[in-house]
Protein backbone atom coordinates (compact mmCIF):
# COMPACT_ATOMS: atom_id res chain seq x y z
CA UNK A 1 0.00 0.00 0.00
CA UNK A 2 1.21 3.38 -0.58
CA UNK A 3 1.25 6.30 1.30
CA UNK A 4 0.69 9.34 -0.36
CA UNK A 5 1.22 11.39 2.43
CA UNK A 6 5.15 9.68 2.36
CA UNK A 7 5.15 10.35 -1.58
CA UNK A 8 4.70 13.71 -1.59
CA UNK A 9 6.86 14.68 1.21
CA UNK A 10 10.09 12.51 0.03
CA UNK A 11 9.30 14.05 -3.48
CA UNK A 12 9.17 17.44 -2.28
CA UNK A 13 12.14 16.90 -0.29
CA UNK A 14 14.34 15.65 -3.21
CA UNK A 15 13.10 18.83 -5.13
CA UNK A 16 14.17 20.78 -2.61
CA UNK A 17 17.48 19.10 -2.05
CA UNK A 18 18.71 19.82 -5.50
CA UNK A 19 16.66 23.06 -6.41
CA UNK A 20 19.08 24.48 -8.16
CA UNK A 21 19.59 21.17 -10.52
CA UNK A 22 15.81 21.09 -10.43
CA UNK A 23 15.29 25.16 -11.47
CA UNK A 24 18.08 24.42 -14.50
CA UNK A 25 16.09 21.41 -15.65
CA UNK A 26 12.67 23.61 -15.21
CA UNK A 27 13.87 26.03 -17.35
CA UNK A 28 15.13 23.96 -19.82
CA UNK A 29 12.19 21.75 -20.19
CA UNK A 30 10.37 25.36 -20.11
CA UNK A 31 12.62 26.87 -23.08
CA UNK A 32 12.70 23.63 -25.31
CA UNK A 33 9.02 23.10 -25.03
CA UNK A 34 8.49 26.98 -25.65
CA UNK A 35 10.47 26.54 -29.04
CA UNK A 36 8.15 24.02 -29.75
CA UNK A 37 4.98 25.88 -28.72
CA UNK A 38 6.37 28.63 -31.04
CA UNK A 39 7.09 26.44 -33.84
CA UNK A 40 3.58 24.89 -33.54
CA UNK A 41 2.16 28.67 -33.05
CA UNK A 42 3.53 30.24 -36.33
CA UNK A 43 2.30 26.49 -37.98
CA UNK A 44 -0.75 27.70 -36.73
CA UNK A 45 -1.37 31.06 -37.79
CA UNK A 46 0.47 30.97 -41.09
CA UNK A 47 -1.91 27.92 -41.84
CA UNK A 48 -4.38 30.31 -41.11
CA UNK A 49 -3.41 33.05 -42.98
CA UNK A 50 -2.42 30.92 -46.31
CA UNK A 51 -5.67 28.94 -45.24
CA UNK A 52 -6.47 28.91 -48.96
CA UNK A 53 -3.53 28.29 -50.60
CA UNK A 54 -2.39 24.96 -48.88
CA UNK A 55 -1.30 21.70 -50.69
CA UNK A 56 -0.36 23.54 -53.89
CA UNK A 57 -3.43 25.19 -54.78
CA UNK A 58 -2.31 27.89 -57.24
CA UNK A 59 -5.12 30.19 -58.16
CA UNK A 60 -8.64 30.74 -57.09
CA UNK A 61 -11.79 31.37 -59.42
CA UNK A 62 -14.29 32.99 -57.46
CA UNK A 63 -17.89 32.66 -58.86
CA UNK A 64 -20.68 35.24 -58.75
CA UNK A 65 -23.39 34.90 -55.79
CA UNK A 66 -25.46 34.77 -58.21
CA UNK A 67 -23.93 32.81 -60.65
CA UNK A 68 -26.30 29.83 -62.17
CA UNK A 69 -26.32 26.47 -62.27
CA UNK A 70 -25.10 26.77 -66.02
CA UNK A 71 -22.25 29.07 -65.29
CA UNK A 72 -21.12 26.54 -62.80
CA UNK A 73 -21.25 23.67 -64.61
CA UNK A 74 -19.27 25.34 -67.38
CA UNK A 75 -16.64 26.39 -65.39
CA UNK A 76 -16.47 22.91 -63.61
CA UNK A 77 -16.07 21.11 -67.19
CA UNK A 78 -13.49 23.54 -68.54
CA UNK A 79 -11.74 22.56 -65.01
CA UNK A 80 -12.27 18.59 -65.71
CA UNK A 81 -11.18 18.95 -69.48
CA UNK A 82 -8.14 21.23 -69.05
CA UNK A 83 -4.78 18.94 -68.99
CA UNK A 84 -3.37 21.39 -67.31
CA UNK A 85 -5.38 21.34 -64.06
CA UNK A 86 -4.31 18.64 -61.71
CA UNK A 87 -7.21 18.66 -59.18
CA UNK A 88 -9.59 21.15 -57.94
CA UNK A 89 -11.94 21.56 -55.08
CA UNK A 90 -15.13 23.60 -54.66
CA UNK A 91 -16.14 25.57 -52.04
CA UNK A 92 -20.04 26.12 -51.54
CA UNK A 93 -21.41 29.38 -50.49
CA UNK A 94 -21.54 28.08 -46.83
CA UNK A 95 -18.51 26.79 -46.78
CA UNK A 96 -16.49 29.81 -47.86
CA UNK A 97 -18.73 31.78 -45.58
CA UNK A 98 -17.76 29.98 -42.70
CA UNK A 99 -13.97 30.20 -43.81
CA UNK A 100 -15.14 34.33 -44.17
CA UNK A 101 -16.32 34.21 -40.58
CA UNK A 102 -13.58 32.61 -39.42
CA UNK A 103 -11.33 34.86 -41.41
CA UNK A 104 -13.09 37.93 -39.82
CA UNK A 105 -13.98 36.42 -35.98
CA UNK A 106 -11.91 39.38 -34.51
CA UNK A 107 -13.53 42.13 -36.68
CA UNK A 108 -17.60 41.61 -35.73
CA UNK A 109 -18.29 44.85 -37.60
CA UNK A 110 -17.33 43.11 -41.16
CA UNK A 111 -19.16 40.29 -40.20
CA UNK A 112 -22.77 42.11 -39.54
CA UNK A 113 -22.62 43.39 -42.70
CA UNK A 114 -22.17 39.83 -45.06
CA UNK A 115 -24.48 36.97 -44.73
CA UNK A 116 -23.65 33.86 -46.49
CA UNK A 117 -25.58 35.19 -49.61
CA UNK A 118 -23.14 37.43 -50.14
CA UNK A 119 -20.19 35.84 -50.10
CA UNK A 120 -19.05 33.99 -53.43
CA UNK A 121 -18.83 30.14 -53.87
CA UNK A 122 -15.20 29.38 -55.59
CA UNK A 123 -12.98 26.94 -57.00
CA UNK A 124 -9.69 26.40 -55.54
CA UNK A 125 -7.33 24.74 -58.38
CA UNK A 126 -4.12 22.75 -58.08
CA UNK A 127 -2.51 22.86 -61.60
CA UNK A 128 -0.14 20.06 -62.54
CA UNK A 129 2.92 22.72 -63.47
CA UNK A 130 3.41 25.30 -60.54
CA UNK A 131 5.43 27.61 -63.00
CA UNK A 132 4.32 31.20 -62.50
CA UNK A 133 3.95 32.12 -66.19
CA UNK A 134 1.69 28.23 -66.50
CA UNK A 135 -0.36 29.29 -63.83
CA UNK A 136 -0.80 32.90 -65.17
CA UNK A 137 -1.99 30.95 -68.21
CA UNK A 138 -4.03 28.72 -67.13
CA UNK A 139 -6.03 31.26 -64.30
CA UNK A 140 -6.65 33.64 -67.30
CA UNK A 141 -8.59 31.45 -69.37
CA UNK A 142 -11.54 31.50 -66.66
CA UNK A 143 -11.46 35.15 -66.26
CA UNK A 144 -14.39 37.03 -67.96
CA UNK A 145 -16.47 33.44 -68.09
CA UNK A 146 -20.04 33.54 -67.43
CA UNK A 147 -20.51 33.62 -63.92
CA UNK A 148 -17.00 34.04 -63.03
CA UNK A 149 -16.07 37.09 -60.49
CA UNK A 150 -12.42 37.02 -60.58
CA UNK A 151 -9.46 34.48 -60.67
CA UNK A 152 -6.81 35.52 -58.00
CA UNK A 153 -3.80 33.88 -57.50
CA UNK A 154 -1.39 32.46 -54.59
CA UNK A 155 1.63 34.88 -55.78
CA UNK A 156 5.30 35.31 -54.98
CA UNK A 157 4.35 36.70 -51.26
CA UNK A 158 1.88 33.98 -50.59
CA UNK A 159 4.59 31.49 -50.84
CA UNK A 160 7.07 33.51 -49.52
CA UNK A 161 5.82 33.41 -46.63
CA UNK A 162 4.59 30.06 -46.70
CA UNK A 163 8.46 28.83 -47.28
CA UNK A 164 9.80 31.82 -44.91
CA UNK A 165 7.44 29.72 -42.09
CA UNK A 166 8.55 26.32 -43.37
CA UNK A 167 12.57 26.95 -43.18
CA UNK A 168 12.09 29.22 -39.57
CA UNK A 169 9.04 26.24 -38.62
CA UNK A 170 12.34 23.66 -39.08
CA UNK A 171 14.72 25.72 -37.61
CA UNK A 172 12.76 25.88 -34.60
CA UNK A 173 11.28 21.96 -34.72
CA UNK A 174 14.84 20.54 -34.94
CA UNK A 175 15.83 23.11 -31.81
CA UNK A 176 13.38 22.40 -29.68
CA UNK A 177 14.29 18.23 -30.26
CA UNK A 178 17.50 18.98 -29.55
CA UNK A 179 16.28 20.83 -27.07
CA UNK A 180 13.61 18.16 -25.62
CA UNK A 181 16.62 15.60 -25.86
CA UNK A 182 19.12 17.69 -23.24
CA UNK A 183 15.30 17.83 -21.21
CA UNK A 184 15.27 14.16 -20.95
CA UNK A 185 19.37 13.96 -20.06
CA UNK A 186 18.96 17.32 -17.40
CA UNK A 187 16.18 15.42 -15.96
CA UNK A 188 18.23 12.10 -16.22
CA UNK A 189 21.05 13.40 -13.98
CA UNK A 190 19.21 15.45 -11.73
CA UNK A 191 17.36 11.94 -10.79
CA UNK A 192 20.85 10.25 -10.96
CA UNK A 193 21.63 12.88 -8.23
CA UNK A 194 18.63 12.77 -5.86
CA UNK A 195 19.45 8.71 -6.29
CA UNK A 196 23.08 9.52 -4.96
CA UNK A 197 22.00 11.15 -2.32
CA UNK A 198 19.66 9.06 -0.72
CA UNK A 199 21.64 5.99 -0.95
CA UNK A 200 21.82 4.89 2.18
CA UNK A 201 18.14 5.31 2.42
CA UNK A 202 17.39 3.56 -0.09
CA UNK A 203 19.72 0.94 1.17
CA UNK A 204 17.85 0.28 4.36
CA UNK A 205 14.24 0.90 2.20
CA UNK A 206 15.47 -2.32 0.49
CA UNK A 207 16.29 -4.32 3.48
CA UNK A 208 13.27 -3.66 5.48
CA UNK A 209 10.70 -4.78 2.58
CA UNK A 210 9.91 -1.67 0.75
CA UNK A 211 8.45 -2.71 -2.73
CA UNK A 212 10.40 -1.47 -5.83
CA UNK A 213 7.57 1.13 -6.68
CA UNK A 214 7.70 2.65 -3.43
CA UNK A 215 11.54 3.55 -3.89
CA UNK A 216 10.63 4.21 -7.49
CA UNK A 217 7.79 6.66 -7.24
CA UNK A 218 9.25 9.20 -5.32
CA UNK A 219 11.93 9.78 -7.74
CA UNK A 220 9.70 9.54 -10.99
CA UNK A 221 6.88 11.99 -9.78
CA UNK A 222 10.01 14.08 -9.45
CA UNK A 223 10.63 13.89 -12.69
CA UNK A 224 7.14 14.64 -13.43
CA UNK A 225 6.58 17.65 -11.63
CA UNK A 226 9.80 18.84 -13.65
CA UNK A 227 8.62 18.17 -16.97
CA UNK A 228 5.35 19.59 -15.59
CA UNK A 229 6.69 23.04 -14.43
CA UNK A 230 8.62 23.19 -17.79
CA UNK A 231 5.31 23.09 -19.66
CA UNK A 232 3.43 25.99 -17.38
CA UNK A 233 6.54 28.01 -18.53
CA UNK A 234 5.84 27.21 -22.06
CA UNK A 235 2.30 27.56 -21.31
CA UNK A 236 2.93 31.24 -20.58
CA UNK A 237 5.32 32.08 -23.23
CA UNK A 238 2.96 30.18 -26.07
CA UNK A 239 0.67 32.58 -24.93
CA UNK A 240 2.58 35.79 -24.59
CA UNK A 241 3.52 34.62 -28.17
CA UNK A 242 0.04 34.79 -29.33
CA UNK A 243 -1.06 37.95 -27.60
CA UNK A 244 2.15 40.11 -28.31
CA UNK A 245 3.32 39.11 -31.45
CA UNK A 246 1.02 37.12 -33.60
CA UNK A 247 -1.57 39.01 -32.69
CA UNK A 248 0.15 42.26 -32.98
CA UNK A 249 1.04 40.60 -36.90
CA UNK A 250 -2.91 40.62 -37.45
CA UNK A 251 -3.73 43.95 -36.17
CA UNK A 252 -1.52 45.71 -38.50
CA UNK A 253 -2.49 47.73 -40.73
CA UNK A 254 -1.71 47.63 -44.69
CA UNK A 255 -0.50 44.03 -43.83
CA UNK A 256 -3.95 42.21 -45.85
CA UNK A 257 -1.91 38.88 -46.24
CA UNK A 258 -1.09 39.16 -42.85
CA UNK A 259 -5.17 39.72 -41.48
CA UNK A 260 -5.61 35.82 -41.03
CA UNK A 261 -2.46 35.42 -39.20
CA UNK A 262 -3.57 34.47 -36.00
CA UNK A 263 -4.39 31.88 -33.59
CA UNK A 264 -7.73 30.82 -32.42
CA UNK A 265 -8.80 29.39 -28.80
CA UNK A 266 -9.43 26.14 -29.81
CA UNK A 267 -5.60 25.87 -31.46
CA UNK A 268 -3.98 27.20 -28.31
CA UNK A 269 -5.84 25.20 -26.29
CA UNK A 270 -4.28 22.08 -28.56
CA UNK A 271 -0.65 23.51 -28.79
CA UNK A 272 -0.64 23.57 -24.50
CA UNK A 273 -2.32 19.84 -24.53
CA UNK A 274 0.82 18.86 -26.85
CA UNK A 275 3.22 20.77 -24.67
CA UNK A 276 1.74 19.66 -21.62
CA UNK A 277 1.95 15.75 -23.42
CA UNK A 278 5.67 16.08 -24.41
CA UNK A 279 6.86 17.56 -21.09
CA UNK A 280 5.13 14.07 -19.39
CA UNK A 281 6.76 12.25 -22.33
CA UNK A 282 9.82 13.28 -21.70
CA UNK A 283 9.79 13.09 -17.75
CA UNK A 284 8.69 9.76 -18.16
CA UNK A 285 11.55 8.92 -20.57
CA UNK A 286 14.28 10.47 -17.99
CA UNK A 287 12.44 9.47 -14.92
CA UNK A 288 13.01 5.82 -16.34
CA UNK A 289 15.77 6.09 -17.86
CA UNK A 290 17.39 7.63 -13.59
CA UNK A 291 15.52 4.58 -12.04
CA UNK A 292 16.94 2.06 -14.73
CA UNK A 293 20.13 2.76 -14.53
CA UNK A 294 20.90 4.21 -11.22
CA UNK A 295 18.37 2.81 -9.09
CA UNK A 296 19.07 -1.14 -8.78
CA UNK A 297 16.62 -2.59 -5.95
CA UNK B 1 12.74 -21.54 10.26
CA UNK B 2 15.60 -21.72 8.13
CA UNK B 3 17.11 -24.66 5.96
CA UNK B 4 19.64 -24.69 3.71
CA UNK B 5 20.13 -27.56 1.50
CA UNK B 6 23.30 -28.44 -0.32
CA UNK B 7 23.88 -24.00 -0.83
CA UNK B 8 26.56 -23.52 -2.95
CA UNK B 9 27.76 -19.61 -3.74
CA UNK B 10 30.09 -18.86 -6.53
CA UNK B 11 31.28 -15.47 -7.16
CA UNK B 12 33.07 -14.30 -10.04
CA UNK B 13 36.68 -15.26 -10.86
CA UNK B 14 35.13 -18.55 -9.62
CA UNK B 15 35.08 -17.63 -5.91
CA UNK B 16 33.72 -19.52 -4.02
CA UNK B 17 32.12 -18.79 -0.73
CA UNK B 18 29.69 -21.04 0.20
CA UNK B 19 30.15 -25.13 -0.53
CA UNK B 20 27.02 -27.30 -0.77
CA UNK B 21 26.26 -26.32 3.19
CA UNK B 22 23.30 -27.70 4.65
CA UNK B 23 21.97 -26.81 7.70
CA UNK B 24 18.54 -26.72 9.49
CA UNK B 25 17.98 -23.70 12.32
CA UNK B 26 14.60 -23.96 13.94
CA UNK B 27 12.20 -21.44 15.48
CA UNK B 28 13.16 -19.39 17.85
CA UNK B 29 17.24 -20.50 17.71
CA UNK B 30 19.87 -18.12 18.50
CA UNK B 31 22.80 -19.55 16.06
CA UNK B 32 26.42 -17.63 16.05
CA UNK B 33 28.18 -17.89 12.49
CA UNK B 34 32.11 -17.76 12.85
CA UNK B 35 34.74 -18.16 11.29
CA UNK B 36 37.90 -16.22 9.78
CA UNK B 37 37.08 -13.44 7.42
CA UNK B 38 36.28 -14.47 3.75
CA UNK B 39 35.19 -17.87 5.38
CA UNK B 40 31.29 -16.61 4.08
CA UNK B 41 29.52 -15.73 6.99
CA UNK B 42 28.08 -12.79 5.25
CA UNK B 43 27.38 -14.69 1.78
CA UNK B 44 25.22 -16.86 4.08
CA UNK B 45 23.48 -13.93 5.70
CA UNK B 46 22.95 -12.05 2.30
CA UNK B 47 21.65 -15.17 0.94
CA UNK B 48 18.95 -15.65 3.80
CA UNK B 49 17.71 -12.19 2.71
CA UNK B 50 17.81 -12.62 -0.99
CA UNK B 51 20.13 -10.21 -1.44
CA UNK B 52 22.39 -13.01 -3.14
CA UNK B 53 21.05 -16.60 -5.05
CA UNK B 54 22.75 -19.01 -4.88
CA UNK B 55 24.32 -21.46 -8.13
CA UNK B 56 23.50 -24.62 -6.22
CA UNK B 57 20.77 -25.44 -3.30
CA UNK B 58 17.77 -24.70 -2.22
CA UNK B 59 16.86 -22.09 0.63
CA UNK B 60 13.97 -22.27 2.59
CA UNK B 61 12.74 -19.35 5.19
CA UNK B 62 9.31 -20.36 6.98
CA UNK B 63 8.46 -23.08 4.86
CA UNK B 64 8.97 -20.89 1.25
CA UNK B 65 11.75 -22.01 -0.84
CA UNK B 66 13.13 -18.44 -1.53
CA UNK B 67 15.53 -19.13 -4.36
CA UNK B 68 12.21 -19.24 -6.40
CA UNK B 69 10.49 -15.92 -5.08
CA UNK B 70 10.00 -13.61 -8.11
CA UNK B 71 11.23 -10.46 -7.69
CA UNK B 72 8.41 -8.49 -6.59
CA UNK B 73 7.56 -11.37 -3.45
CA UNK B 74 11.27 -10.57 -2.48
CA UNK B 75 9.92 -7.12 -0.47
CA UNK B 76 7.59 -9.46 1.45
CA UNK B 77 9.67 -12.13 2.54
CA UNK B 78 12.65 -9.44 3.78
CA UNK B 79 9.48 -7.78 6.18
CA UNK B 80 9.42 -10.96 8.16
CA UNK B 81 13.56 -10.85 8.49
CA UNK B 82 15.23 -7.83 10.72
CA UNK B 83 18.20 -7.00 9.84
CA UNK B 84 21.36 -5.33 12.38
CA UNK B 85 24.32 -4.07 10.84
CA UNK B 86 28.31 -3.78 11.86
CA UNK B 87 28.25 -0.09 10.82
CA UNK B 88 24.20 0.78 12.09
CA UNK B 89 23.66 2.55 9.07
CA UNK B 90 21.18 5.03 10.62
CA UNK B 91 19.75 8.15 8.51
CA UNK B 92 21.98 11.11 9.86
CA UNK B 93 19.54 13.32 9.30
CA UNK B 94 16.42 11.83 11.54
CA UNK B 95 16.48 11.33 14.73
CA UNK B 96 16.30 8.18 16.54
CA UNK B 97 12.35 7.75 16.36
CA UNK B 98 12.13 8.91 12.94
CA UNK B 99 14.82 6.33 12.06
CA UNK B 100 12.79 3.84 13.76
CA UNK B 101 9.21 4.70 11.97
CA UNK B 102 11.04 4.85 8.72
CA UNK B 103 11.54 1.06 8.36
CA UNK B 104 7.63 1.05 9.11
CA UNK B 105 6.71 3.91 6.62
CA UNK B 106 8.33 2.99 3.92
CA UNK B 107 6.57 -0.88 4.20
CA UNK B 108 3.23 1.06 4.00
CA UNK B 109 2.45 1.31 7.63
CA UNK B 110 0.28 3.86 8.60
CA UNK B 111 0.73 6.62 11.79
CA UNK B 112 -1.71 4.85 14.20
CA UNK B 113 0.56 1.81 13.88
CA UNK B 114 3.77 3.76 13.82
CA UNK B 115 2.71 5.89 16.91
CA UNK B 116 1.96 2.80 18.91
CA UNK B 117 5.00 0.63 18.30
CA UNK B 118 8.04 3.01 17.63
CA UNK B 119 7.26 4.10 21.36
CA UNK B 120 6.84 0.42 22.49
CA UNK B 121 10.40 -0.80 20.67
CA UNK B 122 12.17 1.82 21.76
CA UNK B 123 11.37 1.03 25.56
CA UNK B 124 12.16 -2.16 24.75
CA UNK B 125 15.70 -1.37 23.69
CA UNK B 126 15.90 1.31 26.43
CA UNK B 127 16.12 4.58 24.25
CA UNK B 128 12.53 6.07 25.14
CA UNK B 129 13.94 8.99 26.99
CA UNK B 130 16.46 9.58 23.69
CA UNK B 131 13.84 9.51 20.49
CA UNK B 132 14.25 12.89 19.88
CA UNK B 133 17.96 12.64 19.67
CA UNK B 134 20.10 12.87 16.17
CA UNK B 135 22.88 9.83 15.67
CA UNK B 136 25.48 11.90 16.24
CA UNK B 137 24.07 12.60 19.70
CA UNK B 138 24.34 9.36 20.82
CA UNK B 139 27.45 6.44 21.62
CA UNK B 140 28.48 3.60 19.50
CA UNK B 141 25.89 1.47 21.73
CA UNK B 142 23.25 3.39 21.49
CA UNK B 143 23.60 3.94 17.69
CA UNK B 144 23.11 -0.10 17.53
CA UNK B 145 20.24 -0.13 19.53
CA UNK B 146 18.68 2.33 17.40
CA UNK B 147 19.52 -0.12 14.28
CA UNK B 148 18.06 -3.35 16.46
CA UNK B 149 14.81 -1.61 17.13
CA UNK B 150 14.58 -0.52 13.15
CA UNK B 151 15.05 -4.05 12.86
CA UNK B 152 12.61 -5.31 15.53
CA UNK B 153 10.23 -2.95 14.94
CA UNK B 154 7.83 -4.79 12.57
CA UNK B 155 8.21 -8.08 14.64
CA UNK B 156 10.06 -9.97 11.94
CA UNK B 157 9.90 -14.06 13.16
CA UNK B 158 14.17 -14.01 12.18
CA UNK B 159 16.59 -11.45 13.32
CA UNK B 160 20.00 -11.54 10.74
CA UNK B 161 23.24 -9.79 12.50
CA UNK B 162 25.98 -8.90 10.83
CA UNK B 163 28.99 -8.46 13.38
CA UNK B 164 26.87 -6.09 14.94
CA UNK B 165 29.41 -5.63 18.06
CA UNK B 166 32.37 -4.96 15.87
CA UNK B 167 32.31 -1.59 16.47
CA UNK B 168 31.55 -1.43 20.09
CA UNK B 169 33.63 -2.18 22.85
CA UNK B 170 33.39 -5.26 25.31
CA UNK B 171 31.34 -3.18 27.58
CA UNK B 172 29.00 -2.02 25.17
CA UNK B 173 28.82 -5.35 23.82
CA UNK B 174 27.58 -7.01 26.38
CA UNK B 175 24.79 -4.78 26.36
CA UNK B 176 24.00 -5.34 22.90
CA UNK B 177 24.06 -9.24 23.60
CA UNK B 178 21.68 -8.78 26.68
CA UNK B 179 19.07 -6.97 24.07
CA UNK B 180 19.61 -9.72 21.30
CA UNK B 181 19.32 -12.69 23.72
CA UNK B 182 15.90 -10.45 24.89
CA UNK B 183 14.28 -10.79 21.49
CA UNK B 184 15.62 -14.12 20.91
CA UNK B 185 13.45 -15.10 24.11
CA UNK B 186 10.24 -13.38 22.67
CA UNK B 187 10.75 -16.39 20.21
CA UNK B 188 12.67 -14.43 16.76
CA UNK B 189 15.01 -16.80 15.50
CA UNK B 190 18.47 -14.86 15.63
CA UNK B 191 21.73 -15.68 13.21
CA UNK B 192 24.17 -13.92 14.46
CA UNK B 193 27.72 -13.58 11.99
CA UNK B 194 30.54 -12.65 14.57
CA UNK B 195 34.13 -12.37 15.59
CA UNK B 196 33.97 -11.88 18.58
CA UNK B 197 34.81 -15.03 20.89
CA UNK B 198 33.93 -13.43 24.24
CA UNK B 199 30.67 -12.95 23.23
CA UNK B 200 30.27 -16.46 21.69
CA UNK B 201 31.88 -18.22 24.71
CA UNK B 202 29.39 -15.86 27.49
CA UNK B 203 26.08 -16.95 25.91
CA UNK B 204 26.91 -20.74 25.11
CA UNK B 205 24.01 -21.18 21.83
CA UNK B 206 24.48 -23.46 19.04
CA UNK B 207 27.89 -22.06 16.92
CA UNK B 208 28.07 -22.60 13.09
CA UNK B 209 31.95 -22.98 12.14
CA UNK B 210 32.34 -21.70 8.49
CA UNK B 211 35.73 -22.17 6.77
CA UNK B 212 36.41 -21.50 2.89
CA UNK B 213 32.57 -21.73 2.36
CA UNK B 214 32.12 -25.40 4.03
CA UNK B 215 30.57 -25.71 7.38
CA UNK B 216 33.18 -27.41 9.16
CA UNK B 217 31.36 -27.67 12.95
CA UNK B 218 27.92 -27.46 14.04
CA UNK B 219 28.16 -27.32 17.89
CA UNK B 220 25.01 -26.94 20.63
CA UNK B 221 25.77 -24.28 23.69
CA UNK B 222 28.76 -23.97 22.31
CA UNK B 223 32.26 -21.57 22.32
CA UNK B 224 34.49 -19.54 19.46
CA UNK B 225 37.27 -21.79 19.38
Amino acid sequence: MFSFRYVLRETGQNLWRNILLAVATVVTVGVSLAMFGGFMLFQVAVDSATARWQDGVEFIVWMNTDAGTDEDSSVRNQLDESPGVDRWEYIDRQQSYEEFKEFFEDTPEVLEIFTAEGVPPYYRVVPTDPDPDVVEELGSQFKGKPGVRTVTFAGDVIRDVQNLSNRAGRVLFIGSIVLLGASTLLILNTLAVAIGNRRPEIEIMRLVGATKWFIRVPFMLEGLVQGLLGAIVAMISNSLLRNYVIDQFSDADGLQLLAGFKVDDAAMLQVNLLVVAIAVGVAVIGSNLAVAMHLNE
Amino acid sequence: MIKMEKVTKVFKGDVVALRDVTIDIGKGEFVFLVGPSGSGKSTFIRLLNREDVPEHGRIFVAGRDIGGLSGWRVPYLRRNIGYVFQDFKLLQKKTVAENVAFALEVIGKGPQVINRQVPAILELVGLSRKMDRFPRELSGGEQQRVSIARAFVNRPLILLADEPTGNLDPTTSVGIMRLLERINEIGTTVVMATHDSSVVDSMRQRVVELDRGMVVRDQARGVYE
